[in-house]
C-alpha cells in the first residue's frame, strides 16, 4: 500500500536560494579573512600555535562532516523512513568533503614538506632530529612519515569525496526524476560504505590526532573520534532545522516528531560518547602501564584538569540530565539550546585532544601550560575554518531543495509519530 | 484458517512501500490462534519431535549435573586449568553464554527504540533465549570458585569476618552486571508476556490452565489506561535495557582489558565484545527460530523478512568484529610493544593457530555470504552459517583467553593448555540446560508476542491486508 | 446490528443482591470504530469509563483524553536512589576508613562490627576509586530504575486484580484476541441506566451488554486449599523443630563434618604406622652414606649453636664460628655488629639503653595498663638477675624466648645472636662501670669535671 500521504507541501518553502547566497558570501569573507589573520598571527606568535589552533578546528569541522556522512549512510542502510525530511540537510553537510580536503592542505603540506618548523613541535615524528634520537619513532617510521601520511590522506579524502558525491548526486537527481531505483542504488552502496567509513575515519583519527603523541596508542581512539563526530553532527542537524524554520522554511514538513527523534539521537550519542570515553580512560587507569598513562596524566595536571572536568560534566552529565526527558526534546527552543551546548562541548573535546602535551623530553619534560598565542589561534581559526565551512554549506543549500522532494519515503517521514 | 504453512517471500525491497510483516493475509484472530494453538495442545498429545528433543536435552542436562557433582566433590583440579593458563573453559563458556543472551535484549530493546517493527515476530523468542542463556552463563562463575559453599562471599552481605567484596575488581562488577541483566531481562520478558498470558487465560479450557495463566496475567483487561502506562513502562525498560546490554558485555570485557596481559589489555574491548555478543546471539536466535517456525507452523509470523533482517544484522556485527581484529592488530604493531605484537603473531602462527583460523573463518569469512541476497534468503544455508558463527564465536573467546595466557611475558612460563573431559562435558551439558528450558518455554508459553505482532498488522489501523506478502504488481499500488 | 441483552440470569437474581448494574459494555470489531466511540464518550463527559483492546491503539490516548503518566519521573527517582546506593555501598565497604575506628572499636557492639567497612589496598588503587566504582553504580541505577518501572506500573495500574465484574461477560474473552470494547461504569456521575444504554446502542458497535455486580459469596477457593495449606505449614515447622532440638540438647557423638575442606588428608603424619616398610614406620631414617651439607645443617658445635658447654649454659663466647670456619673474636667490629642488631631487633622493647622502656613496651603498657597483667614489662638488662646470667642463658633467651618474649631464633642467625649477647654485656658493663674500666686519660678528664 502506498504511503504517499496527501500532505500538502505546496505552501511550505523548501528552498533557501534567496538568503543563502548572501549568507554564504558574508561567511566566506569572514572566514577567509580570519584565516589570513591566523596566518599573520602565525608569523608573530609562532607557527606551532597556528598549527595547533588550525588542527583543532579542522578536526572539529571534519568531524561534523563525517558525522553527517555517517547519518546519511545509516539512514540508507536501514531503509529509514522518519528521517527523509531531514536527510537532505545532512547530505549538504556531507557534501563538504572537497572543501575539507582543501582545508586540510595547510597541515598536510606542512607535514610533507617539514616546513614551517612549528609542525615539528606539533607532530614530533616529522622532526628528523627527534626521530634520530628516539628508538620508538624509528620503529614507527614505516608508518609515521610524511610521504605515507600524504598517501593515506589522499585515500581518506578520495573515499569520502567519491562516496559522498555518489550519494549526494543521486539524491539531487531524484528531486528531478523521482526515480525509485536511485534509492535502491543509494541503499546498496551504504552498507559497504559504512565499512569504508569506519576504516577511513579510524585511521584518519589515528593519523591526525593520535599521532600528536606518537608514543601513545589506543585501539579505541578511532571509535572515540567517531562518537564525538556523531554527537556533533546530530546536534548540528538540530541547529540547522531550527535555523531554517527561523527563516520561515520547512515550517510544516519538519515537525515536533523530527525534533524529538534528532534529540533522541543527540542524547543517545552523548551517552555513547561517555561510554567510549570512560572505557578508554578506565582501562588505561586500571592497568596503569606507563606507556599508556602519560597521555591521561598530562590531562590531569595544570590547566588541563579543568578542561577534563568540563568535559565530564559538560559533555556528559549536563546534556544527559538535560535531554533525558521528552519535554526538552519536543520543544525546538530547548532542543536548540541543548544542541548548541553539545556543539560547544564537542569543540572543547577537540581542544582537549589537541592542546595538552608535555614540553621537552625525558627528565626535563613538563606539562605545557595555556599559551596565549595558542588560545588566540584556536579562536581565530575557529572563525576562519568555521566561516569557510558555513560558506560551503550555505552555498550548497542555495543550490538545492532543502528536502528530497521526490524521495519515495517522504510521505512516511511526514506522517510519523513518536510514542 | 488456523493452519499456517508455506513460505511466502516478503523480502522484496520497494522504497515506496513497506512489506507486510505478517504474511498470508491473516486476521488478528489467526495470529492468536497460530501462537496459542501450540501451547494449548494437551500434554498427552505433545508432538513427538518435541518429546524426543526434550528427552535428549534432559539427558544432557543430567550429564551436566554429574559433571558438576564430580567437580564439587573432587575439586577444581578436575578441570584443565593450571599454570600458566589459570582461566579456561569456565570463563570461555561464561562469556559465550552471556554473549548469546545479548541478542535478545537487542531485539527487545534496541530495535524497539529504533522502531524496527519486524522485531515483534521474534522478540518473545529472543528474550526467552536471553534469560536461559544468562542462567547458563551464571552457572559458571557459581561452580568455578572452588569452595562453592562460600560463593556468598561475592555478594555484599555483612558476615562474621567483617569482609566485604573487592569492589574494585571487574570480576565483582560481573556479579552485579550479569545479576542486573538477568533481573531486568526477566522483568522485561514477563511484562511483555502479560497480555499474551491474558490471551491464553481467555481461551483456556481447563481449570488448571485458566488458574495458572490467569494468575500470571494479573487480571489484565487490555484497558487503554493500563496500556498507556504499560507502554510507558515498556519504553522505559527498553531505554534502560539498551545501555544495560552495552554495559554488561563491556563489564565482561573489562575482566580481560583491565589486566596487563598482552592481547587482553586493549581499549577497544568493550564495544568489540558487545558487537561480538550480538553477532553470536543472533546466530543462536537463527538456529532456534528456523526449526521452531518449521515445526510449529509459524512461517507467517516469523517470515523470510525476519530471517533476512537477522542475517543483515549478523553481517553488520560480524564486520564490526572484523574491524576490531584489524584495529587490534594494527595498534599491536604501532604500539611498539614487543609482547603485544608477539601475542598477535602467536595467535595466527603459534600453537593455537588451529583455533585462530577456525575463528577467523567462521567469524569473518562465513558472514560474507550474506552480501548475496540469494544466500541470505536460503534457509539451509543460513542455518548452517548460524551454527558456524556460534562455533567461531566460542573459539574467539578460546583464542583470547587461552593463547594470551599460554604465552605471555616470560617464555619460561609458557605451556600448552588442554581441556579435560570434564571441561568438555560441562560445556556440552550447559547446552542441555539451555535447551531444556527453551523446549519447556516453547511448549507452555506463547512463542510469539501476539499483542505486539497485531500492532504491526494493517488491521491495527483499520485496513485490510492488500497483499499476502508477495510483492504487489505495479497496478495494485496505483 | 446492536442488541440489548436481557437482565441478569436467574441465578444471581434469586440471591437478590445483584440487580445493581455495574456498567454498560459495547463491543466493536475494528479499532477505528472504537476510537470514534471513545471520542464520543470523552465528549459526553464521562469520567469513569474505559476502552479495552488486544493491543494499544495508536492515538487512543488523545481520543480518550488520557493524561501522560507520572511514571517516568518516579523511575528517575528510583534510578537516582540506585546511583546513590551504589556510591555509598562501595565507599562504605572499601573506603570508610576502619583505621579510625581503632580508638572507638571497643564501644562498637559486636553485632554491628560485621557492618563496618574494611579498607584494603589492592594494586595500589585508592580506597575510594571512583573510576573502578562506576560500573556497579551504573548497574544499580539501572536495576533500581527497572524494578521501579515495573512495580510502579503495576501499582498505578492496580495490578494484580484478578476479580473484576467485566470478566463475567463471555464476549469479553475476545478482548485479548481480536475484539474491541468500550465500558462505561454505573459509578460515573453522568450514568443513567436508560439513557446511557440508548447512547451505547447508538455507537454502532457489534453488541451491547449490561453488566451487573456479581454476588461473590460462592467464590470461595476449594476446600482442598485450606487442608493442603495447613498441612504444608505444619510440615514447614519440622526443620525448625529439628534445629531447636539440636541447639538445646547435648550429644556425645562428634559433629557432622560435611565440608571437608582438605581437613582430613590422605597422607601419613609423623609417627604414623605404615605397613609398606618392614619396620612399620612412615618416618624413614636418613639413608646410609648421606652427607650433610656444611656446618649449619649438622650444627654439631653445641657451644656456637646452642650456647651449651658440657650440657651446661656456656659462660664464655664460642671460640670458633663454624659457619665461617674461622675463630670468633669479640672485637670492636663484632660489638658494633651486635649494637646494630640490638638496635634493630631488640631496642623496640628493651630500649636502646637496655633499660626496657622501648616504644613497643611503652605502647603495650598504654594499651593494656588498666587491665593489669596483659603486658609484661620488658626486662631491664641492668638488673642483678640478667647481669648474673651466663652468656649461654642470654643466647638461649634470644633463640627461644622467655616468658612472653617470643623466640627470635628464626630471625637472627647464630653469629648475630652472639654479637647481641656481647653488646648486652657491654651495655651492662657501661651501666655498672668501675673506675678501672676507664682508660686513664678519660678518667683524668672526668676527674677534672667533678664539681
Amino acid at each position: 500500500m502506498s504511503v504517499q500521504a496527501a500532505i500538502d507541501l505546496s505552501s511550505d518553502r523548501i528552498r533557501v536560494d534567496d538568503v543563502a547566497p548572501d549568507l554564504a558570501g558574508r561567511a566566506g569573507l569572514v572566514g577567509g579573512g580570519a584565516l589570513g589573520v591566523a596566518v599573520v598571527l602565525g608569523f608573530l606568535g609562532g607557527s606551532e600555535a597556528f598549527f595547533r589552533g588550525y588542527l583543532l578546528n579542522f578536526a572539529y569541522f571534519l568531524s561534523l562532516t563525517l558525522g553527517a556522512f555517517f547519518f546519511v549512510l545509516i539512514q540508507h542502510a536501514t531503509r529509514a523512513g522518519w528521517s527523509v525530511v531531514v536527510r537532505r540537510l545532512a547530505e549538504q553537510v556531507m557534501a563538504g568533503f572537497p572543501l575539507m580536503a582543501a582545508l586540510s592542505l595547510p597541515l598536510v603540506l606542512a607535514i610533507l614538506l617539514g616546513w614551517p618548523n612549528g609542525i615539528h613541535a606539533v607532530y614530533a615524528w616529522t622532526d628528523p632530529e627527534l626521530v634520530a634520537h628516539d628508538a620508538l619513532l624509528q620503529y614507527k617510521r614505516g608508518y609515521l612519515n610524511g610521504g605515507f601520511f600524504f598517501v593515506r590522506v589522499l585515500i581518506y579524502f578520495g573515499v569520502w569525496i567519491w562516496l559522498g558525491n555518489y550519494l549526494y548526486q543521486r539524491s539531487l537527481r531524484q528531486d528531478v526524476t523521482g526515480d525509485v531505483r536511485l534509492t535502491s542504488e543509494m541503499q546498496a552502496i551504504s552498507s559497504p560504505g559504512l565499512i569504508l567509513f569506519a576504516l577511513t575515519t579510524s585511521f584518519a583519527a589515528f593519523d591526525f590526532l593520535m599521532s600528536l603523541d606518537p608514543h601513545w596508542f589506543s585501539t579505541m581512539f578511532g571509535v572515540y573520534y567517531f562518537a564525538g563526530a556523531a554527537v556533533g553532527a546530530f546536534a548540528l542537524l538540530a541547529v540547522l532545522m531550527f535555523t531554517l524554520q527561523a527563516y520561515g522554511r520547512l515550517e510544516r514538513c519538519v515537525t515536533t516528531e523530527h525534533y524529538h527523534d534528532v534529540g533522541k539521537l543527540v542524547f543517545a550519542f552523548v551517552v555513547f560518547w561517555a561510554y567510549i570515553a570512560y572505557s578508554q580512560y578506565m582501562l588505561i587507569w586500571y592497568s596503569n602501564l606507563p606507556e599508556e598513562t602519560g597521555w591521561y596524566l598530562v590531562r590531569q595536571q595544570g590547566p588541563w584538569l579543568a578542561v577534563s572536568l568540563a568535559l565530564l560534566f559538560g559533555h556528559f552529565i549536563v546534556p544527559f540530565l538535560g535531554l533525558i526527558s521528552r519535554i526538552p526534546k519536543r520543544r525546538k527552543q530547548t532542543l536548540l539550546i541543548g544542541a548548541l551546548w553539545v556543539l560547544a562541548l564537542h569543540w572543547v573535546d577537540m581542544f582537549w585532544l589537541v592542546l595538552p602535551r608535555n614540553i621537552g623530553h625525558g627528565a626535563e619534560a613538563r606539562v605545557a601550560g595555556l599559551d596565549v598565542w595558542e588560545l588566540i589561534q584556536c579562536a581565530v581559526c575557529f572563525i576562519g575554518v568555521g566561516g569557510v565551512f558555513v560558506w560551503g554549506l550555505a552555498g550548497r543549500m542555495a543550490r538545492a531543495a532543502l528536502i528530497p522532494e521526490r524521495d519515495p519515503r517522504l510521505g512516511e517521514s511526514l506522517g510519523f509519530e513518536n510514542l | 484458517m488456523a493452519t499456517i504453512t508455506g513460505e511466502i517471500d516478503n523480502t522484496w525491497d520497494d522504497p515506496r512501500q513497506r512489506a507486510p510483516l505478517v504474511t498470508g493475509a491473516r486476521t488478528l484472530h489467526d495470529v492468536t490462534d497460530a501462537v496459542c494453538r501450540v501451547v494449548e495442545t494437551e500434554v498427552r498429545k505433545t508432538p513427538l519431535a518435541w518429546t524426543v528433543a526434550f528427552a535428549i536435552s534432559v539427558s544432557i542436562l543430567g550429564m551436566l549435573g554429574l559433571a558438576i557433582g564430580y567437580l564439587f566433590f573432587t575439586g577444581v583440579g578436575v578441570w584443565g586449568v593450571n599454570n600458566p593458563v589459570g582461566w579456561g573453559f569456565a570463563i570461555i563458556n561464561f562469556v559465550f553464554w552471556v554473549g548469546i543472551g545479548h541478542a535478545g535484549t537487542l531485539i527487545s530493546a534496541i530495535l524497539f527504540l529504533f522502531r524496527q517493527y519486524w522485531r515483534t515476530g521474534i522478540n518473545r523468542f529472543a528474550e526467552a533465549m536471553t534469560i536461559f542463556a544468562v542462567i547458563c552463563a551464571l552457572l559458571f562463575p557459581g561452580i568455578h570458585v572452588g569452595r562453592v559453599w562460600l560463593a556468598y562471599y561475592m555478594f555484599p552481605l555483612p558476615n562474621q569476618m567483617g569482609m566485604w567484596p573487592q569492589f574494585r575488581s571487574p570480576l565483582l562488577w560481573d556479579v552485579f552486571a550479569v545479576g542486573t541483566y538477568f533481573t531486568v531481562s526477566l522483568l522485561f520478558w514477563y511484562v511483555g508476556l502479560i497480555p499474551d498470558l491474558a490471551s491464553l487465560r481467555d481461551r483456556a479450557r481447563t481449570k488448571l490452565r485458566k488458574f495458572l495463566y490467569g494468575l500470571f496475567a494479573l487480571g489484565w483487561t487490555g484497558s487503554a489506561r493500563h496500556w498507556h502506562r504499560y507502554e510507558r513502562a515498556y519504553l522505559i525498560l527498553a531505554a534502560l535495557a539498551t545501555p544495560l546490554v552495552l554495559s554488561v558485555h563491556s563489564v565482561v570485557s573489562f575482566d580481560f582489558a583491565v589486566s596487563q596481559v598482552p592481547g587482553w589489555h586493549t581499549t577497544i574491548f568493550p564495544p568489540y565484545f558487545v558487537a561480538g555478543a550480538i553477532f553470536s546471539g543472533f546466530a543462536m536466535v537463527m538456529t532456534l527460530a528456523i526449526p521452531a517456525r518449521e515445526f510449529f507452523g509459524l512461517k507467517n509470523l516469523i517470515t523470510m523478512r525476519h530471517l533476512e533482517n537477522m542475517n543483515k544484522i549478523m553481517l553488520a556485527t560480524g564486520m564490526i568484529v572484523g574491524y576490531a581484529y584489524s584495529t587490534e592488530f594494527f595498534i599491536a604493531w604501532y604500539s611498539g610493544s614487543v609482547y603485544e605484537f608477539f601475542a598477535f603473531k602467536s595467535r595466527a602462527l603459534g600453537p593455537y593457530a588451529w583455533a585462530y583460523w577456525t575463528m577467523v573463518t567462521c567469524n569473518v569469512v562465513v558472514p560474507q555470504i550474506f552480501w548475496s541476497k540469494k544466500l541470505r534468503t536460503n534457509i539451509p544455508i543460513m542455518f548452517v552459517a548460524s551454527l558456524l558463527i556460534n562455533v567461531g564465536m566460542w573459539f574467539e573467546r578460546f583464542v583470547i583467553v587461552i593463547s594470551s595466557l599460554a604465552s605471555d611475558y616470560l617464555p619460561s612460563s609458557w605451556d600448552y593448555y588442554r581441556p579435560t573431559l570434564i571441561d568438555i562435558l560441562t560445556l556440552i551439558g550447559s547446552f542441555g540446560l539451555f535447551f531444556t528450558f527453551f523446549l519447556l518455554f516453547m511448549r507452555f508459553l506463547p512463542m510469539v508476542a501476539m499483542a505486539e505482532v497485531k500492532m504491526t498488522m494493517p488491521q491495527a489501523h483499520g485496513h485490510e491486508p492488500h497483499t499476502d506478502g508477495r510483492r504487489p504488481t505495479p497496478e495494485a499500488h496505483a | 446490528m446492536s442488541q440489548a441483552t436481557l437482565p441478569a440470569p436467574a441465578r444471581t437474581a434469586a440471591r437478590g443482591a445483584a440487580n445493581r448494574p455495574y456498567g454498560v459494555l459495547v463491543e466493536f470489531d475494528s479499532p477505528i470504530d472504537l476510537k470514534v466511540a471513545a471520542e464520543a464518550a470523552r465528549d459526553e463527559g464521562f469520567t469513569r469509563w474505559d476502552t479495552h483492546s488486544p493491543f494499544p491503539i495508536h492515538g487512543m490516548e488523545r481520543a480518550m483524553g488520557i493524561r501522560m503518566t507520572i511514571l517516568p519521573v518516579l523511575v528517575f527517582a528510583c534510578g537516582a536512589t540506585g546511583m546513590l546506593t551504589g556510591l555509598f555501598l562501595q565507599w562504605w565497604a572499601n573506603a570508610s576508613d576502619p583505621i579510625a575506628y581503632q580508638f572507638v572499636f571497643e564501644y562498637i557492639p559486636t553485632w554491628f562490627q560485621a557492618f563496618l567497612g574494611y579498607g584494603f589496598l589492592v594494586s595500589g588503587k585508592p580506597y575510594f576509586s571512583l573510576p573502578a566504582n562506576i560500573p556497579i553504580i551504573f548497574e544499580l541505577t539501572v536495576l533500581f530504575s527497572a524494578i521501579g518501572a515495573v512495580f510502579l506500573m503495576f501499582g498505578i495500574n492496580g495490578l494484580p486484580c484478578w476479580n473484576r465484574p467485566i470478566f463475567q461477560c463471555e464476549r469479553f474473552r475476545r478482548v485479548t484476541d481480536d475484539r474491541f470494547f468500550l465500558c462505561v461504569e454505573a459509578a460515573d456521575p453522568k450514568f443513567d441506566p436508560q439513557r446511557t444504554l440508548r447512547w451505547a446502542e447508538s455507537l454502532g458497535g457489534a453488541a451491547v451488554e449490561v453488566l451487573y455486580d456479581r454476588d461473590e459469596s460462592d467464590d470461595q477457593p476449594p476446600a482442598i486449599f485450606a487442608r493442603v495449606g495447613l498441612f504444608s505449614a505444619l510440615l514447614a515447622l519440622i526443620p525448625l523443630l529439628i534445629i531447636v532440638m539440636a541447639r538445646s540438647s547435648k550429644s556425645e557423638s562428634p559433629r557432622w563434618h560435611i565440608i571437608q575442606d582438605m581437613d582430613n588428608q590422605e597422607r601419613y603424619k609423623a609417627q604414623q604406622a605404615m605397613p609398606l616398610f618392614a619396620d612399620g614406620r612412615s618416618m624413614r631414617p636418613v639413608v646410609a652414606g648421606t652427607v650433610a651439607r656444611g656446618a649449619e645443617f649438622l650444627q654439631e658445635d653445641e657451644h656456637f649453636f646452642r650456647g651449651l658447654v658440657d650440657a651446661q649454659l656456656a659462660t664464655s663466647f664460642p671460640p670458633r664460628d663454624p659457619t665461617r670456619d674461622e675463630p670468633l673474636i669479640v672485637d670492636d667490629a663484632f660489638l658494633r655488629r651486635g649494637q646494630e642488631r640490638f638496635n634493630i631487633v631488640c631496642a623496640q622493647c628493651h630500649g636502646r639503653d637496655g633499660i626496657g622502656q622501648g616504644l613497643v613496651n611503652q605502647r603495650g603498657l598504654e594499651l593494656t595498663g588498666d587491665r593489669g597483667g596483659a603486658w609484661v614489662q620488658a626486662t631491664n638488662m641492668h638488673d642483678a638477675e640478667p647481669r648474673g646470667r651466663a652468656h649461654g642463658h642470654l643466647f638461649n633467651t634470644i633463640t627461644n624466648g622467655i616468658r612472653t618474649m617470643p623466640a627470635y631464633g628464626d630471625r637472627i642467625p647464630e653469629r648475630d645472636r652472639w654479637a647481641i649477647v656481647a653488646y648486652v654485656r657491654a651495655l651492662q658493663r657501661a651501666r655498672n662501670a668501675r673506675e678501672s674500666d676507664f682508660p686513664p686519660d678519660v678518667l683524668r678528664e672526668l676527674e677534672a669535671r667533678r664539681p
